[in-house]
């Protein structure tokens, strides 16, 4: 009843705290719009075509199968470094030396352009689906990496000793100490590393695929076409605004509600 | 406290421990049969935690005897330490989660058992970042009585309370004392504290630590009033060795707070042979 009560009192305010997005997006809208009467619709087509232009590609159906393959690609990387990137962040963190050794890894592998990676990948794998994929793991996995490493360091070993103390066995020291800590670090890298994996995937797209929104881009651009190429961006940021926002924004806020500062 | 019963008792023999080179106890000796109260004070870096945590089995003997009857051990730590993504009633019902009972009970429990620290339904649900320090602290207290443990090892948990939450709390823990004959080892800075509580103080000396003097304190603990408390305090204090242990300098000639003829639950400090120790002169 109380949880009921908290959720739907927190409604109101959740849709309110939206209007300030809202406004400054159409701040954005009318700077767009501005800029593209200025300097013309060769260079920047205005608002209204670019969003006719995505209406076609989404009624048509192109949009919505182009968005699921580059998905696909970018979920199966994505998934990949979330099941590596997580297991190996444990471990290394459960030793000193592992998390001393990984530490200067990671920042390589962090610092290394993901259009580096594109670039071996694609002497690697060809033009077939490896190349993004790999592209988007291999951009994921540090991040990933790097959460699980911090979340398994920074446990506080009072809190290992007070579970030594009231005997908890193995199974709930996973489940109620080391993973409740443990994902309010991940959760945060995965997050962050879906829209890498999201990024990546197109970009790897652009240069490797023949398929992909990433390829239409490239059509599009090679074809001159602004609106057409404006609207694939749109598509691309929408996708992620709206899975991040409508799915793991809300989830996030209930896992981790014990964390929620109290106003 | 007799030998030879077969009431449930732990035993500290000749128990040294070191941090590497640096020794912190030498020679630990002290009993605690069910049912009873031991104080352990001293200075800051006397050993104490190491003392409690070598008895609550955190850390591994080194040297000595170390025997534990008791079945049921429970610990309040310095700090509430609870489990930040649990609401409080979850934390008090962590024990009995561990104990393999079922979800029903244990909320059942954890709610008796938040009642009797007079923590309602509406603290219980909530997250220990909602709740003030001296909630916390009753969540922690619950969290170990929930368990009827036989031994309450107390690592000062109420040093930082205010004396009137410090008090209730204090009244809460003789109160279940006296009603399932739990033995309790506490550790603390507070002289008046060890006094109001337990049946005997033993005062640590540091440089490394051991048991320097004791004090026997026959009154039992729910008939102690805070008179009497100041007065035995003053006793204590008036040592000169526990003043030299807590580095306190000598007294100038004064009153000596001598306990009344007619009170008989005032005692005598005893200053242990300090003829075992090789640092006979720091005490």
């Amino acid at each position: 009843m109380v949880l009921l009560w908290r959720w739907v009192s927190g409604i109101p305010a959740y849709l309110w705290s939206g209007w300030g997005a809202v406004a400054s997006l159409c701040l954005l809208l009318a700077v767009w719009e501005a800029v593209s009467i200025t300097l013309g619709p060769l260079i920047l087509p205005d608002p209204g075509a670019t969003f006719g232009a995505l209406w076609q590609l989404l009624a048509g159906g192109v949009a919505a199968r182009e968005l699921l393959l580059t998905g696909q690609r970018a979920m199966t990387g994505l998934l990949l470094a979330m099941v590596l990137g997580s297991s190996a962040g444990l471990l290394a963190g459960l030793s000193m030396t592992a998390a001393m050794m990984a530490r200067p890894l990671v920042t390589v592998l962090l610092g290394t352009p993901p259009i580096a990676w594109l670039v071996l990948a694609m002497l690697w794998f060809g033009a077939n689906d490896g190349t993004p994929v790999f592209t988007a793991f291999i951009a994921c996995f540090p991040v990933i990496f790097v959460g699980a490493l911090q979340g398994t360091r920074t446990l506080d070993h009072h809190l290992k000793d007070m579970a030594a103390m009231f005997r908890l066995p193995w199974h709930m020291r996973l489940t109620d100490l080391y993973g409740p800590h443990v994902l309010s670090y991940l959760f945060p890298a995965w997050i962050n590393a879906l829209g890498t994996a999201w990024k990546v995937a197109v970009m790897a797209e652009l240069l490797a695929s023949a398929d992909g929104v990433g390829a239409a881009l490239a059509i599009a651009r090679s074809q001159l076409d602004m609106p057409v190429t404006l609207a694939w961006v749109g598509a691309v940021v929408l996708t992620l605004l709206l899975v991040e926002y409508l799915l793991l924004e809300p989830l996030k806020r209930e896992v981790e509600r014990w964390r929620e500062v109290q106003a | 406290m007799t030998t030879g019963t077969p009431v449930p008792r732990l035993a500290v023999h000749g128990v040294s421990h070191a941090y590497g080179l640096h020794t912190v106890l030498e020679n630990i000796e002290l009993t605690l049969d069910a049912g009873r109260t031991l104080a352990l004070v001293g200075p800051s870096g006397c050993g104490k935690t190491t003392l409690l945590h070598l008895c609550a089995g955190l850390l591994t003997l080194q040297g000595g005897h170390l025997h534990n009857d008791f079945g049921r051990p429970a610990m309040m730590f310095q700090q509430p330490r609870l489990l930040p993504w649990k609401t409080a009633g979850e934390n008090i019902a962590l024990g009995l989660k561990a104990m393999g009972i079922p979800a029903r009970e244990r909320r059942q429990r954890a709610e008796r058992a938040g009642m009797a620290v007079e923590l309602d339904a509406g603290a219980l649900a909530q997250f220990p970042h909602q709740l003030s320090g001296g909630m916390q602290s009753r969540v922690a207290l619950a969290r170990a009585l929930v368990l009827e443990p036989d031994l309450l090892l107390l690592d000062e948990p109420f040093s930082a309370l205010d004396i009137g939450l410090k008090a209730q709390l204090h009244q809460w823990l003789l109160q279940e004392q006296a009603r399932r004959g739990l033995a309790m080892l506490m550790i603390t800075h507070d002289l008046m504290e060890a006094v109001r509580l337990a049946d005997t103080v033993l005062v640590m000396d540091s440089g490394p630590g051991r048991i320097a003097h004791r004090l026997d304190l026959p009154r039992p603990a729910l008939q102690r009033d805070d008179a009497w408390v100041h007065r035995s305090t003053a006793h204590l204090l008036h040592s000169p060795g526990v003043r030299r242990c807590f580095g306190l300098p000598p007294l100038a000639t004064g009153p000596h707070p001598s306990p009344d003829a007619g009170d008989a639950g005032m005692a005598q400090v005893i200053t242990l042979s300090p003829v075992q120790y090789k640092r006979s002169l720091a005490c």
